[in-house]
């Protein structure tokens, strides 16, 4: 029977386009998006596949460079009396007599006059550019390159982070390769311009990642903010999936197999609770935190939760949906597994630590990474909550801070892009490794163990 | 337990009374974190040492402007904030800020004479000021160099009509057919200048914005006709978000902006050659026009400790402060005392370039950058206009005619 046979295939090809297309459609985005975050331009138009920062001949020169001049090949650096020898090759029509390029160490960082301030040595007053000559000519069919080459010395007693270069031809002689790929070019052809020739692998590559480590620091206590938000974050995430494992699995253990009076008012409040949108209830929440708790919180010497971590996770200790689902697995649950325990004389408390929550694994798995995920991505209430220092924002609110920074005035989208992707990265790590429990959880298959 | 959590209360509110000044400033995020930051670190607490007042920044990483309006209603605003001039009228308005002149009279190293005037007039409000003008910006003409030399045509200057203008960006425009003259950004907040230089004033004397005057219809078509002609274009069509990038694409010869695009060409285009000179002058009435745009230090009429207050604005606003600003090249401080400034002076770019956008001030027909209590609302239907027109989708007439309807439906509100 070929013909069934080739409609199987024709089937299968189909349904594997199919996937593909729909791949393609989801991932294509996200991977130019991190291709984005590596280039020097990342909104240059035409878009281009070709970035500089993923070719190994770069990794190779700026490894090299960096280790040449002192400092450590993977994290960049020049050296006192470190020294970095560069090419750099032109091309000139022929007829047109190729000059020497003008380098120039210009006194510049990454970042603007914000980021100045916090320079204390500046690679152009230390760096000395030594024996520029011409070291080879190769013609061609209609015209000549000429390779130059010189050394960087560093004259200064310290190793210099960030070490920029300018060279600068005449007109109508063009740029064709270097040692490492120049960041930009300028003056219409005209200038090569580095950021940092003695940047390291890492920050070579990763450039906008370690932008956003580098240039957002706090100047009261020097730390690096974009570290202390992630550790933030982590830590509000980790506290709120406490507590909603704890009082959700607890409320809806009650819920579903204890009796007492009140218990069928009490569900049925909290799903009314469910129904109202939380823009009704958000100002009556936020008078609620400011006031502390109507002035209880001052009891323990505080006059108001707004602006602290206390009034987010007191607001946000647990949410009726997490009850409604512990609720709806625990209800699933054999009573049999329960009623044997009790016939052995075990109490309430011990048959919910020792039998029902063990056994709720699945769904608190589920649980989990649903609170993480939703504690990790909330933005609007930690950013009504939490208003100062910029020490204390979780990540989602320090994105929008380097939003402010670097796309507000400049349009400088290579941080921003760098940002956000990191924050992408702990969402996917725990589904990856939640993944089995996520499915799970889902269909409550745990019911059938 | 009734009792002792009441006394327990007392006591707390005792201490928190007795207890040291806490002024919190409220100000932008990004990097006005840092510089502010810097300067508390530097100017204002060894000032401050044994008043025992402690001054904190609290950047908002927010719009500013939300933010502020929120805070101020729900009582939990900073006790000195910015104050963008641009709402600045709708928050005095209302009410919120404290006005200074009290403060101002006793004060010895603060005066209001010492602020640029019309600076300060842009925060006063029938005599009495709600805010000191920290820093301020104005447009000027930044041009390449090169893309000129290029062409071999003159330089902009400080002389330019509208007129030698236009050739000049003509004859530019004319090397290439993807290189173009002037940046023409569909926004008011550039294009308004020019109508400024003609004549043109967003209120006439009945408080009436008419979008029918001669001189904004003259300048209007103006600046849409370089985008018809390809001597100018729209940044988006060179899928640049604004004006600064689109110098910086080297794709345009001249850019409108304020001293804002000399960190963002630091940072994209470091090689420019780039310079600066006033904006051209209208050559019927012989002006130019401007836009001033300023940030005030403003101070919370709720705030507890306002004498504090007043003390933390005078070192933010002091003659040492504001040169460390200027020097920086963080801002164009408010002083007038600065236009002597040896730091203007300097043979370098940035310097000259800041030094033009202080000029700017001062010359034609300046007018801030607000709309009374309509704010940004006034400006969105001449914007629209504006792309409208140079995007071929309405001829001026059409969408002169539509932004007014839609100006006076703001406006009736």
């Amino acid at each position: 029977m070929p013909s069934l046979q080739r409609r199987r295939w024709a089937n299968v090809a189909a349904i594997y386009c199919f996937l593909l297309l729909f791949s393609v459609a989801f991932m294509g985005p996200f991977v130019f998006a991190l291709l984005s975050s590596l280039k020097d331009n990342p909104t240059g138009w035409p878009p281009s596949l070709v970035v500089n920062q993923l070719k190994p001949s770069n990794w190779a020169a700026a490894y090299r460079l960096a280790k040449e001049g002192g400092g450590s090949g993977l994290m960049g650096g020049l050296g006192p009396g470190g020294q970095i020898s560069f090419e750099i090759t032109y091309y000139t029509q022929a007829g047109q007599e190729p000059a020497p390029p003008e380098v120039v160490i210009p006194r510049r960082v990454i970042g603007g006059a914000a980021q100045a301030l916090r320079v204390e040595h500046w690679a152009s007053d230390y760096v000395q550019v030594v024996d520029l000559q011409e070291v080879g000519r190769e013609p061609l069919e209609d015209g000549l390159l000429t390779t130059y080459r010189f050394t960087l010395v560093n004259t200064a007693p310290v190793t210099l982070g960030e070490v920029p270069m300018d060279l600068t031809v005449p007109m109508r002689q063009q740029f064709v390769s270097a040692t490492l790929a120049p960041n930009r070019i300028e003056r219409l052809g005209r200038t090569q311009s580095w950021n940092n020739v003695s940047a390291g692998l890492l920050p070579y590559v990763f450039a906008n990642y370690a932008r956003v480590f580098r240039e957002n620091y706090s100047v009261s206590t020097g730390k690096q903010l974009f570290t202390l938000w992630i550790r933030n974050s982590l830590f509000l995430a980790a506290v709120r999936v406490l507590t909603t494992l704890l009082f959700a699995s607890m409320a809806g253990y009650a819920l579903a197999r204890l009796r007492f009076p009140g218990r069928t008012g009490i569900f049925a409040f909290m799903l009314f609770s469910m129904m109202i949108p939380g823009q009704v209830t958000f100002i009556s929440n936020y008078l609620v935190l400011r006031d502390g708790i109507f002035g209880l919180s001052k009891l323990f010497g505080v006059s108001t939760l707004l602006n602290t971590y206390s009034g987010l996770i007191i607001s946000g200790l647990v949410g009726a949906s997490s009850v409604f689902i512990m609720k709806q697995f625990f209800e699933r649950l054999p009573a049999s597994l329960e009623e044997s325990a009790r016939i052995d004389g075990a109490s309430t408390y011990t048959i919910f630590w020792r039998i029902m929550f063990p056994l709720a694994r699945p769904a608190l798995g589920a649980l989990t990474i649903l609170t993480f995920q939703s504690v990790w991505n909330e933005f609007f209430w930690p950013l009504v909550v939490i208003t100062s220092p910029a020490d204390k924002y979780p990540l989602t609110i320090g994105l929008l801070n380097l939003q402010r920074a670097y796309g507000a005035a400049t349009f400088d989208w290579g941080p921003i892009l760098a940002g956000t992707f990191i924050s992408a990265l702990p969402v996917l790590v725990l589904f990856i490794v939640f993944q089995q429990y996520f499915v799970e959880g889902i269909s409550f298959t745990g019911t059938k163990g | 337990m009734k009792r002792l959590s009441l006394a327990l209360l007392v006591v707390f509110l005792a201490a928190s009374v007795a207890g040291a000044q806490h002024i919190r400033i409220g100000g932008f995020g990004g990097n006005d974190t840092i510089i502010v930051e810097e300067m508390i670190e530097l100017f204002v607490r060894p000032a401050l040492e044994g008043t025992g007042i402690t001054v904190q920044y609290e950047p908002v990483a927010d719009d500013f402007q939300r933010y502020i309006i929120n805070a101020l209603s729900a009582g939990t605003a900073p006790d000195l904030f910015y104050m963008d001039v641009l709402w600045a009228g709708s928050l005095i308005q209302s009410g919120v800020v404290e006005p200074l002149n009290a403060y101002l009279e006793k004060s010895t190293v603060l005066k209001p004479e010492d602020i640029i005037p019309s600076l300060l007039d842009a925060f006063t409000v029938d005599g009495t000021i709600y805010g000191i003008p920290k820093d301020f910006n104005t447009l000027a003409v930044f041009y390449n160099k090169d893309l000129f030399d290029y062409a071999g045509v003159e330089y902009p200057n400080n002389e330019d009509t509208w007129d030698t203008f236009y050739a000049k960006l003509e004859q530019v425009a004319a090397i290439d057919p993807d290189i173009y003259g002037l940046a023409l950004q569909p926004e008011f907040a550039r294009f308004g200048a020019l109508a400024f230089a003609a004549g043109f004033t967003p209120f006439n004397a009945e408080g009436k914005s008419d979008l029918s005057d001669p001189a904004f219809v003259e300048a209007i078509k103006w600046y849409t006709g370089m985008a018809e002609t390809g001597v100018g274009v729209m940044p988006q069509d060179i899928s640049q978000g604004w004006g600064g990038g689109a110098l910086a694409s080297e794709q345009v010869a001249v850019a409108l902006e304020g001293a804002w695009i000399i960190g963002a060409l630091k940072s994209d285009a470091p090689n420019l050659q780039y310079g600066a000179c006033l904006m051209p002058k209208h050559p019927g009435t012989g002006q130019r026009g401007n836009f001033v745009y300023t940030v005030a230090w403003g101070m919370n009429a709720a705030s507890a400790h306002k004498e504090a207050a007043f003390q933390v604005l005078e070192i933010l606003t002091s003659p040492e402060v504001q040169q460390w600003v200027l020097e920086r090249g963080l801002a164009i401080p408010s002083r007038e005392a600065l236009a002597d400034n040896p730091y203007f002076q300097q043979d370098d770019p940035e310097a000259q370039a800041n030094y033009v956008v202080f000029l700017g001030a001062s010359d034609g027909n300046v007018l801030p950058f607000s709309f009374g209590s309509y704010g940004g609302d006034w400006t969105g239907p001449i914007d629209q206009a504006l792309s409208a027109v140079m995007s071929k989708q309405a001829t001026v007439e059409e969408a002169l005619q539509e932004a007014q309807q839609r100006l006076d439906a703001v406006m009736g509100r």
